[in-house]
């Protein structure tokens, strides 16, 4: 559009002046008295002249220096009154629950000196049985961002609770006085307590009524039990009872239902050994490449609308029924194949199903029932309580507040102006509420738009209770005082039923009534109560039968339901008219760090690379590689390529955001992440990415995250995304080996030959040929007390970075932000490489003459479509006993231990990173500026809250100075102190690294190789072994187990 | 009031001397077990009794059997008083509404080790020798500090004194020896004219080989200095700050013999030895509410940090804690572990804090440089004896090849010095 305004600078230039015309090409309009400086003389004769102001100069500076020498005087300030449990300098653990609304997990808390600075699993919790995931081992930093809510709000203003808690009782009880109706939207309670406590309310206030929401709905499995076995519950799975499992769209292993229990459940049928080579197979059918596709053994791409039509025609084959359905085309023989081998192991299969539609999961419910799951690895008896949300009820409240009927509404965990797909509309309508409340911690979306914020506490700062299953409960207990004045929701609710006990009396209180009496053969109350605050978790199948039925709440009466579907046949036609997709399909899906996006101001989530994309602090559009070159868009994501920026269109909502080239990816289809586009949450999150809820819909009663008819632009701008690995393939190399579980069985060293290399020494074999072990350049160290090793399987590693961000916990790793990950320059000690596969090697090349510039450029080229396989493998420091880093420090910053640690001694590093540039694996990080305290890194290392997180000890490092992973010595060093004041060695065990306890595979064994019990000594003469890049020689004290796929020779 | 301390110092003074007499006959019979003796009364009963005369919390020990001739009765009593009251004990009747009332706690020892704290304090323990001369009859200390800054004043007015007459002398010799030559009529050729800087130049031209040694050595010296200051740079041997508090470790841990764990109480279990916090003061503050030095004023400030009335014996809740200055600190990327040391290394800790127990203020006994670390690792022999950890260790150590008879298994052989063992 040309403009034809003119604008100008002053009157002169709209008179036109001569003045101005004949001036206006300069800078400056007056001239400059340059030549009177120069000209001056006397400067010259001056008495101090450049040599007398350079002598000051260095001896102002060098005196200054010197008396900045003089350290600050330190104070040391006990306590008055010691609390018995703190001993300053040692660590205290507490058990705790975390539950976000969306993630259950018993955790251990550790504190320091009072502050909770890292979360792991809690091994008695059946949940998570030790393992974390990358969401809950950094909810510890949320607890302390600087931009939760630092008191009560009233319309936008810090208030305190006294005038809140007058407001909101006069107004509640207004709105009682004239029945008018009071709604709860809330996430949904797994806890009995706060149950009560609603119900209290609702008692108080009979025109309550509570409408459970889930962001991230599981709705249509409820639905579908209701239909097909009458009862509305969400089972619980058991992958590892299972010797074929079957995914469709589903996450299961990083995000959908309880990653880190079906994570720990199915590499138990994935770690081969020797002894019993079997192996658990794993199907998925995917039009994304998730997480749990990427680990499949094999994995069929479908688009969005596709997969209905293939769980129906699955159906058939697997009962030879006829129900309607679509043809898949060449797809259908590979879905004859699955459900061959799924018939064959009937009451050994498993299928889950990710889609959030209740025909489809009636359909799934049916292959189920006939593959013999239920009771075997389907359990609807013990169901899952934590996705309780009712999607048409939710979107009844919708429809009911923007009739102006709602009089009050409470928010509890949810935040649905961001969250809803028509998120828009919930904030018009919310704006007819007269009482409009949240109890978010921290501002969002919809807290802009509430009058009141009664500020919950972080859960690290609560008491809580939960029954998160049938079978289980668990304590939460808080690990710090309330940073800020806020109030747990549960009081907040019970001060304005009328009732003033505090969370703790109120739940014990509740326990004691409700739980002990099942429990009374333990003891006396206190017994029981002090044990399961111990424990964190009370397992109980018989006596917490009753579970919440025994709570009733008023629940909304849901009015918006479609009838249920009577049969399969009626399910069958209600997919096929649901496939009938236009233009570009779109599914939103989550990613192992952002999640739905409630964490989303975390800075150690945003930085957590996605574990297939590798890139950080975004989100961004997916597609088919060879769908974007026809387009015309930047396949490649490197440090200097930009990223296309398109338009995404469905209806009334655009989507403006970088394209990233997605092998495995359906074409056709796109994928956008939720949990970005946060407005309104804090400095870390502001203007990242845009909001891909708004293309979920609501249909058949349930939220849904695959649409259809997306228009896409072509390239709007262009845009740099920050990946940690912009490299696919491994170019040919053995860095990850791998077999197929056929060659395995043949072959204990299958895929993992041993590797001799050609010398021309003629003391060593017969050929000269020789192990890389036995060539040597120096002497070898002696490791006559520990020698600690680390073993990683890699059946076992699904790739989830659950690690990474617990090491980031652990050892204090910078956030460095998108600009600096763009660089390379990203601190994480611990990365995990993703490696695709690529249809050119080295025979291939030979066989089609391929030439060698050619054969690389091919070999970067992942495998078309549904080829394409995907390895993970931890990469941390090796601990080389030979180690490269070492020989070329210039200042011996870089030393071996005794015990065979690499060790890093940050106050002797120069920083000339020679080390870096020797180092074969490229574990070292630079610190290119100072990360803490700079405001140009302003994350939590530049905040005072923030730095509470901190481990007290491991050393904050400056710039300037090299570091790397230490394998958490300094828990190798408490571990050790442990074992001398008690007069015993170590146990194996005893000591763990922060990514080896938070894994929730034990896919990483760690201990001391001298022990010949230890797991890591046994690992040691598995043949599945190798170490990486054996062939330079560096002997590293970490090692590899070869990756086994259960693959069949034809799919080889 | 001055009458009296001083009529109790000649007190104190005149029993130190008895106690040195008695002392001295009787420590050849208890010696075997004294310092066992000594050590169960430090860790037990020191921060409430006193093995002299002098009341502390409860009443000094000395003489304790003559009070409590019955044997059985003092064990229970010292084993749980409360029960003890209950048997109505006039003594113990006596003892309790004399100490406010306070009850002593109950003691988890064996008869046997409370027969020999008793008897051992029974003579007084092992009472000190007196430090100051007996005939320094009004228990001043001299102040030898400031003596010796005495005498050197005096003597730097002396030498002024003197460097005054010389030159006046001598001004006076030269204006005699001009007026004789001038009477004489002797014309004095005058020497050339120099200043003095010339002289020195003419001089030094004479004098190369000299001037060059001199030189040398002076450059050296300059080095040296130089050198020596820049390694002293955040070195704070001796750094002795003002306390906000004017505690004394030489009346605590000296004197009343307190061990440095009963307030250090994180020594054997943390890497901080830990302040004490302020209720474990309060422990024996409760009672002892006038000190020696300050009387009410320095502990006053304790009550003053918990918002304590010791009239009502009631705390407030307006409490602010005691801002002490940090004597010892290291750097931050230094890990560094008392119980390590304490418990494992089994080092003393005057080791490293020097002789705390005599200090008024406590300063930093050691230069705490990585240096004096390193220096410590290469002799210190590792406490392997009865500890299982280090075993196997130990047997590598002995029977490797390398190992020659008297090789101490020092911190060093097991890989004390290396980085990771203190930076990470």
């Amino acid at each position: 559009m040309s403009n034809t305004k003119k604008y100008w600078k002053g009157i002169e230039e709209l008179k036109a002046t001569p003045e101005f015309l004949q001036s206006k090409n300069n800078e400056f309009i007056e001239d400059l008295p340059v030549d009177e400086f120069l000209g001056n003389d006397s400067i010259v004769d001056t008495s101090t002249n450049r040599r007398d102001f350079l002598k000051f100069l260095g001896f102002s500076v060098t005196a200054a220096s010197l008396a900045a020498c003089e350290t600050p005087v330190r104070k040391a300030i006990p306590y008055l009154n010691k609390p018995e449990e703190i001993l300053p300098g040692v660590a205290n653990f507490y058990a705790s629950t975390y539950w976000d609304g969306n993630d259950y997990s018993g955790v251990i808390v550790k504190t320091r000196e009072g502050r909770p600075i890292f979360i792991e699993g809690n091994d008695l919790c059946p949940i998570s049985n030790g393992g974390s995931h990358a969401r809950i081992g950094a909810s510890v930093l949320s607890l302390y961002d600087s931009s939760r809510y630092k008191a009560p709000q009233i319309s936008g203003k810090e208030s305190d609770w006294k005038s809140l808690d007058s407001a909101v009782s006069g107004k509640l009880n207004d709105i009682a006085a004239g029945s008018g109706a009071i709604r709860i939207l809330t996430s949904t309670i797994i806890s009995p307590s706060q149950k009560a406590a609603v119900a209290e309310f609702t008692t108080k206030y009979p025109t309550a009524q509570v409408v459970t929401y889930d962001a991230i709905s599981y709705n249509a499995i409820s639905i579908a039990n209701n239909a097909s076995f009458g009862k509305a519950v969400i089972p619980t799975y058991d992958f590892s009872k299972a010797e074929v499992v079957l995914g469709i769209s589903c996450d299961f292993l990083a995000n959908w239902l309880s990653p880190i229990e079906h994570a720990r459940q199915l590499s138990s049928t994935r770690k081969v050994n020797v002894e019993d080579k079997k192996m658990s197979r794993h199907l998925q059918i995917e039009s994304n490449l998730s997480v749990t596709g990427a680990n499949a053994d094999k994995r069929v791409v479908l688009k969005p609308s596709q997969i209905g039509s293939a769980v129906v025609s699955l159906y058939n084959k697997l009962t030879g029924s006829s129900l309607s359905t679509k043809s898949l085309d060449k797809k259908d023989a590979i879905i004859s194949e699955i459900a061959s081998e799924l018939n064959k192991n009937k009451g050994k299969a498993l299928v889950v199903c990710g889609i959030n539609d209740s025909a489809i999961q009636q359909v799934i419910n049916a292959i189920n029932m006939h593959l013999g799951a239920y009771g075997n690895s389907i359990f609807l008896d013990t169901p899952d309580f934590t996705k309780q949300g009712n999607d048409a009820a939710v979107m009844g409240l919708v429809s009911e507040m923007n009739a102006g009927k709602v009089d009050a509404l409470f928010i509890h965990g949810v935040n649905p102006v961001y969250t809803l797909p028509n998120g828009e509309a919930f904030k018009a309508a919310l704006s007819k509420v007269d009482l409009s409340l949240s109890f978010s911690d921290r501002p969002d979306e919809t807290t802009a738009v509430c009058k009141y914020v009664a500020p919950d506490n972080h859960y690290l700062e609560s008491w809580s209770d939960a029954n998160p299953r049938k079978g289980v409960l668990a304590l939460g207990q808080p690990t710090i005082n309330p940073l800020f004045s806020t109030r747990q929701s549960i009081e907040s609710l019970l001060i304005w039923s009328g009732n003033t006990t505090n969370a703790h009396d109120y739940i014990a209180k509740y326990w004691e009534l409700n739980f002990y009496p099942s429990f009374a053969t333990l003891g006396g109350f206190a017994t029981f109560w002090n044990k399961s605050l111990h424990d964190g978790v009370v397992l109980n199948n018989a006596q917490i039968a009753q579970d919440l039925g025994t709570i009733k709440i008023t629940t909304i009466p849901v009015t918006e339901v479609s009838a249920p579907i009577a049969d399969l046949n009626s399910a069958a036609a209600l997919i096929s008219a649901a496939s009938n997709a236009k233009g570009t399909e779109v599914f939103v899906y989550q990613k192992t760090g952002i999640g739905n996006g409630n964490q989303a101001n975390n800075p150690w989530l945003q930085e957590l690379p996605d574990p297939i994309s590798k890139v950080t602090w975004d989100n961004y559009v997916l597609m088919n590689p060879s769908e974007m070159e026809d387009k015309g868009f930047n396949t490649i994501n490197g440090q200097v390529q930009e990223a296309d920026i398109i338009d995404v269109t469905i209806g009334s909502n655009k989507l403006t955001l970088p394209v990233l080239a997605q092998p495995g990816l359906a074409k056709g289809v796109i994928g956008i992440a939720v949990g970005y586009g946060r407005e309104n949450v804090g400095k870390t999150a502001n203007g990242i990415g845009a909001n891909a809820f708004k293309f979920t819909q609501f249909i058949n009663g349930t939220f849904q995250s695959e649409t259809s008819g997306a228009t896409l632009s072509g390239s709007v701008g262009k845009y740099h995304l920050a990946a940690t690995q912009t490299h696919h393939t491994m170019m040919g190399r053995q860095i990850v080996k791998e077999a197929t579980l056929e060659e395995y069985k043949k072959d204990n060293k299958a895929g993992n030959e041993d590797l001799l290399l050609a010398t021309n020494l003629k003391t060593i074999g017969k050929d000269g040929k020789a192990a890389p072990k036995e060539l040597n350049l120096w002497e070898s160290f002696e490791n006559k007390n520990h020698f600690w090793n680390m073993s990683i399987d890699l059946n076992a590693c699904f790739g989830c970075g659950a690690c990474v961000v617990s090491c980031t916990s652990e050892n204090n790793v910078p956030v460095v932000g998108k600009d600096e990950v763009r660089r390379s320059r990203e601190m994480h000690w611990l990365r995990i490489d993703r490696y695709y596969s690529s249809d050119m090697n080295e025979e291939v090349a030979e066989k089609e003459g391929v030439g060698a510039i050619d054969k690389f450029l091919k070999m970067e080229i992942p495998s078309a479509n549904d080829n394409v396989e995907v390895v993970f493998q931890p990469v941390m420091c090796q601990h080389c006993n030979h180690a490269p880093c070492e020989t070329v420090c210039p200042v011996l910053a870089t030393t071996h231990s005794l015990e065979g640690l690499n060790q890093m001694t940050y106050n002797r590093c120069i920083g000339t990173r020679y080390c870096a540039n020797n180092c074969p694996y490229k574990v070292r990080r630079f610190n290119w500026f100072r990360y803490n305290e700079n405001a140009q890194f302003d994350f939590n290392m530049n905040d005072d809250l923030g730095k509470m997180v901190l481990n007290p000890d491991v050393t904050v490092r400056s710039r300037g100075v090299m570091e790397k992973c230490s394998m958490c010595v300094q828990r190798i060093q408490a571990g050790k102190l442990v074992a001398k004041k008690n007069s015993e060695r170590p146990k194996d065990g005893a000591i763990k690294t922060a990514c080896q306890k938070s894994c929730p595979t034990n896919a990483i064994s760690f201990g001391d190789f001298n022990d010949m019990n230890s797991q890591v000594r046994k690992t040691w003469n598995n043949e599945r072994k190798y170490q990486l890049l054996e062939e330079v020689g560096v002997q590293p004290s970490v090692f590899y187990l070869t990756k086994i796929r259960n693959k069949t020779s034809k799919e080889a | 009031m001055f009458q009296t301390l001083q009529y109790m110092r000649h007190i104190k003074a005149s029993i130190q001397k008895l106690l040195v007499i008695l002392f001295t006959i009787l420590v050849t019979s208890t010696v075997s077990y004294s310092q066992d003796a000594a050590k169960l009364f430090k860790g037990n009963c020191a921060s409430c009794h006193k093995p002299t005369a002098a009341k502390l919390v409860g009443p000094g020990l000395l003489g304790i059997k003559s009070r409590w001739p019955d044997q059985t009765k003092l064990i229970a009593w010292v084993k749980n008083s409360t029960e003890f009251l209950k048997t109505g004990d006039a003594y113990a009747t006596k003892l309790y509404n004399d100490y406010g009332q306070s009850v002593m706690p109950a003691q988890a020892l064996s008869d046997a080790e409370i027969i020999a704290v008793i008897d051992w304090a029974d003579k007084g323990g092992d009472a000190p020798v007196p430090t100051t001369p007996t005939d320094n009859k009004d228990g001043v200390v001299q102040n030898a500090p400031a003596e010796s800054n005495n005498t050197m004043y005096i003597l730097l007015g002396i030498g002024v004194l003197l460097s005054v007459l010389i030159f006046v002398l001598s001004t006076v010799k030269k204006s005699l020896e001009a007026l004789l030559n001038d009477k004489k009529g002797i014309v004095v050729v005058p020497k050339p004219e120099r200043t003095p800087l010339q002289s020195f130049r003419y001089w030094a031209s004479n004098n190369k080989k000299l001037v060059a040694i001199i030189g040398l050595f002076a450059v050296i010296w300059v080095l040296k200095q130089g050198w020596d200051g820049l390694l002293g740079v955040g070195v704070y041997t001796d750094y002795a700050p003002e306390q906000p508090i004017k505690f004394s470790h030489k009346l605590h841990a000296g004197d009343n013999q307190i061990a440095c764990v009963y307030c250090h109480s994180g020594v054997e279990k943390s890497k901080h030895a830990n302040i004490p916090s302020a209720n474990v003061c309060m422990n024996c503050h409760a009672y002892i509410q006038e000190g020696p030095t300050y009387g009410k004023e320095e502990i006053g400030k304790i009550y003053a940090a918990l918002d304590y009335n010791p009239e009502t014996r009631k705390y407030g809740t307006n409490q602010k804690p005691i801002e002490w200055i940090r004597v010892h600190s290291l750097p931050d990327h230094a890990y560094f572990n008392h119980s390590q040391h304490v418990k494992v290394g089994k080092i003393e800790c005057t080791q490293c804090h020097g002789p705390v127990d005599s200090m008024e203020v406590v300063k930093q006994y050691s230069p705490l440089t990585m240096g004096w670390c390193i220096n410590c690792h290469r002799e210190t022999e590792v406490a392997f004896k009865d500890n299982k950890y280090y075993e196997d260790l130990h047997k590598k150590f002995v029977n490797d090849p390398k190992y020659k008879k008297g090789d101490k298994f020092t911190v060093e052989k097991i890989g004390g010095l290396e980085c990771s063992k203190c930076h990470y």
